[in-house]
């Protein structure tokens, strides 16, 4: 048989096989000597060419991401729950003790009879000890002199030549108020005129702009804040009016106004007061003790003693709508001339001040007519006269050459212990008021439309060790 | 003299009376009270309010002083406690159970 030969070659591995396989072809033809099928053939080498080592193409795609805008938004959110609560003050509880825990009875009598002993040496020592005296420690910084805080004034007032007629100061002690007006005026005046007030704790407070101030028809003669109201003041006017402002109220101060009826005062009202008398009054002063006793200061000099309960129908020289009262109850012996000021002193009841024309200040007590000391403090007028809420020894006097004077009856009776110069023309210094709630100011005002506030010096602050007693003893040198 | 509790035999309650009248009858004294070492009062002359504050203060004041003394000195202790003021003087004498508070007014 006739093997034909494949043409079929993968590769060329050798001439060899290619002569082979050309010598096979015609070895079929010539014919060796071998039988057909069975002869040995070479066949070329096949090569595969590898695949895995061929260069690939790196094969890449670009791809992007971004991220989408961020959306913000608003909103507000507000809880709308609420609760209702109410709070109540309760009056306070008188403080009780508490119940008492069971004690040994046996053992506090052993306790006692062991510290009696020590106890009662030393209580005996104390009793006879001088270790103390004249010992006295400082705790707040001292004020050595007395030095003028502020000058406030109010210049449209000051412009019309006014004079401050009446300082107080409010209930919590941080308003000073002071009423305008003339004290000289014989006649009728129809001045228009200011009150006004200034409030000294305030931040940036103005000496020449008053926090607050009030128009008033006629020359204000006297004013008196309310004593638990801070904005309540009410003054008295020339013309016989009594009027209360709130001064709060800037756009309408007015609460109350007496108005001109046939009762009011025909005459000026010098001092605010609950009463009136016969005599021509000139000072009012309530005693602290007794809600119903007030000393008058008159025209003639003479203070008198008076009582609201006084029962005795007044003898009048024009009828009038309201039933008057005689209060007087008692004279006392007269000044040299009209007293223009009286004052009842805070720590004594039977003790009282009275200050007037002639220059002096009288103490008096309540239970004899004339006075207990006599102090000639000017040789002009005095106009004001009071005592210091915090020292029972000290008072204080305005006068009228221009000085307010202080006395500290501890230190001399005869003559001031500081005397400051308020004006320096020696123009008069009509009023005066000690601040109660802080104790080293004093507001005076004088005759220039001014109002200085003083800050008194520590020794006039602080009550010292047995004031209260030497204020007994000199109530007590009462002539028997 | 206010008692507040009348709770142990009289022969112990005679004594104590009796001492503590002693003391308050001395020149100057204004008041004397015994409080308890949880400084609540248990005898006194002044009144509630007073005393429940003097109790309260004195009983801090003295703890306060004790651990003073001790912590200067462990071996040492308080045994009297006096507080001079303008107006008066506090005597306070302690011990493990109770506290005597004398105050008086000494001469000047």
């Amino acid at each position: 048989m006739a093997t034909s030969a494949q043409p079929w070659q993968l590769g060329l591995a050798g001439s060899a096989g290619a002569e082979a396989l050309a010598t096979s072809g015609t070895a079929s033809t010539e014919g060796p000597e071998r039988p057909g099928p069975l002869q040995d053939e070479t066949l070329g080498v096949a090569s595969v060419p590898s695949q895995w080592r061929g260069v690939q193409g790196i094969r890449g795609e670009t791809k992007s991401c971004q991220t989408a805008s961020i959306a913000t938004a608003e909103a507000s959110v507000q809880a709308r729950k609420h609760v209702d609560a109410e709070v109540q003050t309760e009056a306070p509880e008188p403080v009780s003790l508490p119940s008492v825990p069971r004690y040994n009875g046996p053992q506090l009598a052993a306790f006692l009879r062991k510290v009696e002993a020590m106890v009662t040496r030393e209580l005996n020592k104390n009793w006879q000890s001088h270790a103390f005296d004249g010992f006295e420690v400082n705790w707040a910084e001292q004020q050595q002199t007395v030095n003028c805080l502020h000058t406030l004034s109010y210049p449209p007032a000051q412009g019309q030549g006014l004079h401050v007629t009446g300082v107080s100061w409010n209930s919590t002690g941080s308003v000073v108020a002071c009423a305008y007006g003339r004290l000289d005026d014989g006649d009728w005046s129809t001045l228009r005129s200011f009150v006004c007030a200034w409030n000294l704790d305030r931040r940036g407070l103005s000496p020449q702009q008053p926090s607050a101030v009030v128009e008033v028809p006629s020359a204000a003669m006297c004013l008196a804040f309310h004593p638990t109201r801070p904005s309540h003041v009410a003054g008295g006017l020339y013309s016989g009016e009594v009027l209360v402002w709130d001064m709060s109220r800037p756009e309408d101060p007015l609460l109350w106004r007496t108005g001109l009826t046939d009762d009011t005062h025909t005459d000026p009202v010098y001092q605010p007061s609950r009463g009136e008398a016969e005599v021509g009054a000139t000072a009012v002063a309530f005693s602290s003790f007794d809600p119903s006793l007030f000393v008058l200061g008159t025209e003639g000099g003479f203070p008198l003693k008076c009582s609201l309960s006084a029962e005795e129908a007044a003898v009048t020289r024009m009828p009038s709508s309201v039933p008057l009262r005689a209060p007087a109850q008692f004279t006392f012996a007269p000044h040299g001339g009209p007293v223009y000021s009286v004052s009842c002193s805070p720590f004594h009841r039977n003790l009282f001040l009275s200050a007037g024309t002639d220059g002096h200040a009288h103490l008096y007590s309540m239970l004899q007519a004339q006075p207990l000391t006599s102090l000639q403090l000017s040789h002009k007028y005095l106009f004001a006269v009071r005592w210091s809420p915090v020292r029972p020894l000290v008072f204080a006097a305005a006068s009228g050459e221009g000085d307010v004077q202080l006395f500290d009856l501890q230190k001399s009776s005869q003559k001031p212990t500081v005397s400051v110069k308020q004006t320096e023309d020696e123009s008069p210094v009509y009023c005066l008021e000690f601040n109660c709630q802080q104790t080293q100011l004093l507001a005076a005002g004088d005759a220039k439309g001014t109002v200085k506030v003083w800050q008194l010096s520590s020794e006039f602050t602080e009550q010292g060790a047995r004031e209260t007693e030497l204020l007994d003893q000199l109530a007590s040198e009462v002539a028997s | 003299m206010k008692t507040l509790v009348n709770f142990f035999p009289d022969l112990f309650q005679a004594e104590v009376e009796e001492t503590l009248k002693r003391i308050q009858s001395h020149k100057g004294v204004i008041g004397t009270m015994v409080v308890n070492a949880e400084g609540i009062p248990i005898r006194t002359t002044l009144d509630n309010s007073t005393t429940v504050q003097y109790a309260g203060l004195l009983h801090q004041l003295t703890m306060k002083a004790k651990s003073t003394v001790r912590d200067i000195d462990p071996q040492n202790d308080l045994t009297f406690l006096r507080i001079r003021s303008k107006k008066h003087e506090i005597m306070v004498a302690p011990d493990k159970e109770y506290l005597l508070i004398v105050i008086q007014n000494p001469c000047e």
